[in-house]
């Protein structure tokens, strides 16, 4: 049976584009809404994102003395969490395709007096800048979608985990109930290009992110797929109806 | 900002095609991977771990 890797790798929300242009394409998308990009987050899931990555901590039940690796990660929600949560005593790095968003990220953490207490590091996900068998716990939240071959992030992501290691994948899912869906559906296509063009006045940047949601694998097939690059007890739960979902893995 | 990376990032971090470890060019602000003849920008701090924008080491630059 012939194996269809990396099927989202030709498109670009619902444009046909070849896989090199994509990752240039997104890069695009992310330099432009980097400033704005806690704003819009709120304001497109009515601030409930951060419930959904606090359920993502709590999941993780960070601890010291771990090496984390946050990947796709650049304004630091994720790491800052990690952070807090596991104390002074844990190696927490933050790995962007942008280093726009990375430097926003940066910004943050001094803001927050948090000077020295992460690595930031422009890479892809797909080729990460990270020996194999060294991090403890891989996080990526809201970034999966964006990648050009999913695939290739799922394997490099399962390289770099120690055994034993644990992969978190925090992303929007697919809503089962048809009538939410039609509901949800209607909301992202009224509002959220319209929140994109008022508040980062870029709306095609905010329909990409739409349309990349819609393109993106429902919850059974990117559990198979992380099946397929090796992860034992995947599992994932539903947040917000499918709104989100948050996978997990861990490496024998 | 900080303008020289940190040490411990060197520790961690290793060159995305070949992933082996690099070394860092304190004067050109460069990670350099001799195995893929590759040098990474570091700009304002921070690793460009990305290929594309890694310059060709000249054949005199590579450390064997």
């Amino acid at each position: 049976m012939k194996q269809n890797l990396n099927p989202e790798s030709e498109w670009f929300g619902t444009r046909h584009v070849k896989a090199e242009e994509k990752a240039s394409l997104v890069r695009d998308v992310f330099d432009s809404v980097a400033d704005s990009y806690d704003v819009m987050n709120d304001a497109m899931s009515m601030g409930i994102h951060r419930l959904w990555k606090d359920r993502l901590i709590r999941m993780i039940r960070p601890r010291g003395g771990l090496n984390y690796l946050d990947v796709a990660g650049g304004t630091g929600d994720i790491a800052f969490r990690i952070r807090k949560a596991a104390g002074p005593d844990a190696q927490i790095a933050i790995c962007d395709i942008n280093p726009e968003m990375l430097r926003v990220g940066r910004n943050r953490a001094a803001n927050k007096g948090w000077l020295n207490d992460f690595e930031w590091v422009t890479g892809d996900a797909e080729k990460l800048p990270v020996p194999d068998n060294s991090v403890d716990v891989y996080t990526i939240a809201f970034g999966l979608r964006n990648v050009t071959r999913i695939d290739n992030a799922l394997a490099d992501a399962y390289r770099v985990l120690k055994p034993g290691g644990r992969f978190f994948c925090l992303e929007f899912s697919r809503v089962e109930d048809p009538g939410l869906r039609a509901v949800y559906d209607r909301y992202s296509e009224l509002f959220i290009p319209r929140m994109g063009q008022l508040i980062a006045r870029d709306r095609d940047s905010y329909q990409y992110l739409i349309e990349s949601i819609r393109k993106f694998p429902n919850q059974r097939d990117l559990a198979r797929r992380m099946g397929i690059v090796g992860f034992r007890g995947v599992r994932f739960s539903n947040l917000s109806f499918g709104i989100a979902a948050i996978h997990q893995g861990y490496k024998a | 900002m900080t303008q020289t990376v940190d040490p411990k990032l060197l520790e961690i971090l290793v060159c995305p095609l070949t992933h082996a470890l690099l070394r860092y060019d304190v004067a050109r602000q460069e990670l350099i991977s001799d195995q893929a003849g590759l040098a990474y920008p570091v700009r304002d701090g921070i690793p460009i771990m990305l290929p594309d924008e890694a310059r060709a080491l000249e054949d005199h630059e590579v450390k064997k």
